[in-house]
């Protein structure tokens, strides 16, 4: 398990983003490990085919926002933004859409232990 | 419906990797006798992407020539961007060294000129013979010149076609940036299906952004079209209106009565109701899918290859994956996204059938961003799930007309994102 710090919160390149920094901070600082954190991450990385297309493992940025190295909680809370409709992107949501609350935490299980920058799986 | 096996895929096996070259047989005491063997023809998004997966998440399991004679590929996919002079030629190149270097993919520089279903080999121009346990076909699309009355590969080189990326982009291009003001292009777009459905009408965009940016306020497009509507029409319509007013006409059969003959001495196009003589004719004929798959006998009546909706395996045979264009994909379009898309699937159920990895089930994904003008772009996609036996539309969306400005310009950059992700995904 990732130590659940700001140090793991992937830097924020759009403003945007700075909110959903906000929200990883509050999760972590309650230190609570929720199921999005235990997700089977074997699953998580078959079904991240889907992510990388556009989203770099790397965690580099031209144009999309990096997902890797993020806490557990704070990817599922954004997918589930996207999947509840509170987000706009279409992309985002098409792909939310259909995800289960397993497969999410799969998904965060999986993003979430790669660092960025090492481009490892 | 039949399935592969791994038992049936190692029965073919050679037993050439010794346990002191399989750093994983340890973990995998199965297969330390006889490293199973993947062919992959073709190196574009479906090809080399399900060869770099394969081989890198199979640790070494599985031995992955990739059958592929360039050195480097040119991406379909924004070369209308290089036409509009949005994106560097050197851009749109990348090369295969990191799927050898980094994944210790066997890179065979040659074409594929036929394959064995029964011996399970493939041969080589140079008349090298590879044998396979499985084998991915997956080359793509060919021109059926004859669909256009007087087009032909040696008038092609005078009216480009530009549809299979490479030095046809750049002659269309260097004709394009030639042009004065007050000529007339003429495009010839492609019946369904093919290759990248909205492609022809954002080729017309990126073409008059050309134009606009010379000046050439008098020159014009026109889209002769074999297909009642296309992609994303209502969307192109706007933009065109929007940033191009009077510049591209498109017009469908009814308009045209019927597309007639090219002539390449007098850059003459006919149609039932006129002759137009341009100054520069980009043709875009039928499609089908890559030679070496219908030789193969992979391909049905529609010309492309019926596929099983949850692996991509060859409805015709079931060592054999077909991938991308050349499929018959069912909602899915054919674009580098769903070929990419394909890869993975596929990459998993290869896995799966020779070696112990875990199967997962199938889901696909397709978005086609289109460059209308500068910062100015629009989008559909889709999300797919095999349906009885086909890969079936389950949610899929399309950017509204009337967007606004900031709107299409954060759709453009989400396009130039997407190129530096999939590309970095298929090559890195």
């Amino acid at each position: 398990m990732r130590p659940l710090s700001s140090q793991s919160i992937a830097r924020p390149p759009r403003p945007g983003l700075a909110v959903l920094a906000a929200i990883a901070l509050s999760v972590s600082g309650a230190a609570s490990l929720s199921a999005a954190a235990e997700g089977d991450r074997e699953y998580g990385a078959f079904l991240s085919g889907e992510c990388v297309t556009c989203h770099q493992i790397t965690g580099g940025y031209d144009g999309i926002p990096p997902i890797v190295g993020w806490p557990p909680e704070t990817f599922v809370h954004a997918m589930e933004d996207y999947r509840d409709g509170a987000r706009p992107n279409e992309v985002m949501r098409n792909i939310a859409a259909r995800y289960s609350d397993e497969e999410l935490a799969a998904l965060a299980a999986y993003f979430g232990s790669i660092e960025p920058g090492s481009g490892a799986r | 419906m039949a399935k592969f096996t791994r038992r049936s895929v190692l029965a073919g096996g050679a037993a050439i990797a010794g346990a002191s070259l399989m750093p994983f047989a340890a973990m995998r005491p199965a297969l330390a006798q006889a490293r199973p063997r993947l062919v992959v023809i073709g190196g574009g998004p479906g090809g080399a992407t399900l060869a770099k997966y394969v081989a890198r998440d199979s640790g070494g399991a599985i031995d992955v020539t990739l059958v592929e004679p360039k050195e480097s590929f040119t991406t379909c996919f924004h070369s209308n961007l290089y036409l509009g002079g949005v994106r560097e030629w050197e851009s749109i190149n990348h090369r295969y060294d990191a799927l050898a270097s980094r994944y210790g993919i066997n890179h065979a520089r040659a074409g594929a000129r036929a394959i064995d279903r029964n011996a399970r080999t493939v041969t080589l121009d140079d008349g090298a013979k590879l044998d396979y346990d499985h084998l991915v076909v997956a080359p793509g699309i060919d021109l059926v010149y004859e669909s256009v009355e007087g087009y032909t590969p040696e008038i092609a080189e005078k009216l480009p076609h530009a549809w299979l990326a490479g030095p046809q982009t750049q002659l269309l291009k260097a004709q394009l940036d030639a042009l004065e003001d007050g000529s007339l292009i003429v495009m010839i777009a492609p019946p369904n299906p093919y290759r990248c459905p909205p492609g022809p009408y954002e080729r017309a965009s990126m073409m008059a952004h050309v134009l606009k940016n010379k000046g050439h306020a008098r020159s014009r497009i026109i889209i002769l079209d074999p297909k009642d509507s296309f992609s994303k029409q209502a969307l192109f319509a706007e933009g065109w209106e929007r940033s191009y007013p009077g510049m591209v006409e498109w017009q469908d059969p009814l308009m045209h009565g019927g597309i007639g003959a090219v002539d390449a001495a007098t850059l003459t196009v006919e149609t039932d109701l006129a002759d137009y003589k341009a100054q520069l004719i980009n043709v875009i004929p039928a499609q089908v899918a890559g030679a070496i798959a219908r030789d193969a006998g992979l391909s049905n009546e529609t010309g492309y290859c019926p596929i099983v909706a949850d692996t991509m395996r060859s409805a015709m045979d079931e060592n054999v994956t077909v991938l991308g264009d050349a499929t018959i994909a069912g909602d899915m379009p054919k674009s580098a996204f769903s070929a990419n898309s394909q890869a993975k699937v596929a990459a998993n159920a290869v896995r799966a059938a020779l070696t112990d990895a875990r199967a997962f089930p199938a889901r696909y994904t397709n978005t086609c961003w289109s460059l209308i003008d500068n910062d100015d772009a629009v989008k559909v996609g889709g999300r797919y799930e095999p349906k009885d036996d086909r890969i079936t539309a389950v949610d899929t969306f399309v950017s509204q007309t009337g967007e606004d400005a900031q709107t299409r310009r954060r759709t453009q950059e989400e396009n130039m994102g997407w190129y530096a992700g999939i590309t970095a995904d298929i090559f890195s």
